[in-house]
């Protein structure tokens, strides 16, 4: 019996729902158990290779001393001092660069002249790698946060400019007529059918910004701070001091991790009818 | 209004309704009037403007010549007293079934506790009662376009025009939403266009057949179905059926062909 002729003569919406969708949730280590496991391995084998085979923290910090400098770090407060200030010049930028970003993406794809003014500008500087004018930014704007800001900015805006119109622009001209089929105006036809369905698509160049502006606020640190996790990773790098470099970068890759598994999260909440 | 003086005014009334696409000629000079509550299905070859007929009359498409007039009222543009139901479900994959049910009156700015209470029962009308919270990719192809049968009930609308909703469905699931259908508009009696490639659905469901030509796009002919209601899907069986069909059928062959070949060529 089909599905359909079931929820006819019975109409009951257990008996309907298909059977691939009802398969109950996994367990948590279905989930993360054999991840978990390929992670412990990875940093035992690393800690085996840094302690016995090389022998030497100038040349490998083992994961146990990193370990321990970050607690040294966070414990003279050089950590969250560092920590603070990438975060600030991270949090600055990508904020910014998120609101202009969906701001440029509708205008550009709301208008073909804004379009074609400003496509070739997009193209050029997303394939421009940007990280390398950081010194210019530096010069520019000097060693303090708001260099860092720009950086950043620049790195993440263009994903997010591109992706927000693409999305636009591939809205189903069939649900777009649904609507208004159904008198909607142009400003309804945008709020209920073009934004949502444009959503995942923002969603994704939000996502892609957020490796983008952790290189950004690094790199731009290397190239001259006061303070902020690329200068604490530059300065142990000049002093050999490699469980505090590998700290440093430690916390990045955690931020960065923290930073997308919060946004999928933020995704699932919001766009709960996909996948 | 060109019509008979003792008859009720008809419900919609068109007169020389035409339209180019370009230099093609794709409706020239259509003409009928439909009574209230009738209910008729539009069959024809590819490309004979059905299709185009039925989006003047939603107000999706202007005429180039000639008016529809509903209520006495002439077509302009769309509006909430016709409801549409598209060949696609067209269904909006954020929204859950009780959402998308509920955007004509929600545009129109009607939304209120008895509307939904309304939407409701209309979901129950048309099978998908306790499905209000589904969305749409958790729904098969013939509960889909019941969504979209609902939403365009849901708007109350005077005319509800039909673009082939089956059109995509497997051939039972298709004979059920035809008897699905008949239950519903004889709950209501809406005044139905209801355009369709399959002969068969299209006596099955009519008072009225509209039989298209093409090139240009027009009424041959127009043809009573004089089949008692309710009609049970057993009726498809019967000689008096069975004679309609093959009339139309005859009516249409060529053109068929012809579009096929064009088509293929």
């Amino acid at each position: 019996m089909s599905v359909e002729t079931q929820a006819l003569s019975l109409n009951r919406p257990k008996v309907a729902v298909p059977a691939a969708q009802r398969i109950a949730k996994p367990s948590l280590w279905d989930r993360h158990g054999w991840g978990l496991l390929s992670v412990v391995c990875g940093l035992s084998i690393w800690e085996i290779i840094s302690r016995f085979v090389v022998g030497n923290k100038l040349f490998l910090a083992s994961p146990s001393q990193v370990a321990v400098a970050m607690v040294e770090l966070a414990n003279s407060g050089e950590l969250w001092k560092h920590f603070s200030i990438s975060g600030l010049e991270f949090l600055i930028g990508y904020v910014s660069a998120c609101i202009l970003g969906i701001a440029l993406g509708l205008l550009m794809a709301s208008s073909k002249v804004a379009k074609q003014m400003l496509q070739p500008w997009v193209s050029g500087l997303y394939a421009t790698p940007t990280v390398a004018l950081a010194p210019l930014f530096i010069l520019w704007f000097g060693i303090g946060i708001f260099s860092k800001v720009v950086v950043v900015a620049l790195l993440v805006i263009f994903p997010v400019v591109i992706n927000t119109e693409a999305g636009i622009r591939t809205t189903s001209q069939h649900l777009i007529e649904t609507v208004r089929s159904f008198g909607a105006n142009s400003r309804q036809i945008f709020l209920k059918v073009t934004l949502p369905s444009a959503l995942p698509f923002i969603f994704a160049g939000l996502k892609l910004g957020i490796g983008r502006g952790l290189i950004g606020v690094v790199v731009a640190e290397l190239f001259g701070a006061r303070a902020g996790l690329g200068q604490l990773i530059s300065q142990s790098a000049e002093t050999f001091n490699m469980p505090a470099l590998f700290a440093g970068v430690t916390l990045l890759a955690v931020a960065g991790i923290a930073l997308t598994s919060g946004f999928g999260w933020l995704e699932r909440r919001l766009l709960p009818w996909r996948d | 209004m060109a019509q008979d003086a003792n008859s009720a005014p008809a419900k919609l009334s068109v007169s020389g309704l035409s339209k180019h696409f370009g230099d093609l000629e794709v409706l020239r000079s259509i003409a009928i009037d439909v009574d209230r509550g009738e209910f008729i299905s539009i069959v024809g070859p590819s490309g004979c403007g059905k299709t185009t007929f039925l989006r003047i009359i939603g107000g999706l498409e202007r005429a180039d010549a000639g008016e529809a007039r509903l209520d006495g009222r002439r077509i302009t543009g769309p509006g909430k007293d016709r409801g549409f139901v598209f060949q696609q479900d067209n269904l909006l994959p954020w929204r859950n079934v009780l959402a998308n049910t509920e955007i004509g009156p929600e545009i129109s700015g009607e939304r209120s506790a008895a509307h939904r209470a309304r939407m409701i029962g209309l979901l129950k009308l048309v099978g998908l009662g306790g499905f209000e919270h589904y969305y749409p990719r958790q729904l098969s192809g013939g509960m889909r376009q019941r969504v979209n049968l609902a939403r365009a009930l849901a708007i109350d609308p005077d005319l509800l025009l039909m673009d082939e909703p089956f059109s995509a469905l497997d051939a039972q699931t298709r004979e059920i939403m035809q008897t699905e259908l008949m239950r519903i508009w004889e709950e209501g009696r809406k005044t139905v266009l209801f355009v369709t490639h399959q002969i068969d659905e299209a006596v099955y469901l009519s008072d009225r057949v509209l039989v298209f030509a093409r090139r240009p796009g027009r009424i041959q002919e127009i043809i009573d179905i004089e089949l008692p209601r309710p009609r049970p899907l057993s009726i498809k069986r019967t000689p008096q059926f069975v004679a309609y069909v093959d009339r139309i059928w005859k009516m249409i062959e060529d053109d068929v062909r012809a579009s096929v070949l064009e088509e293929h060529g």
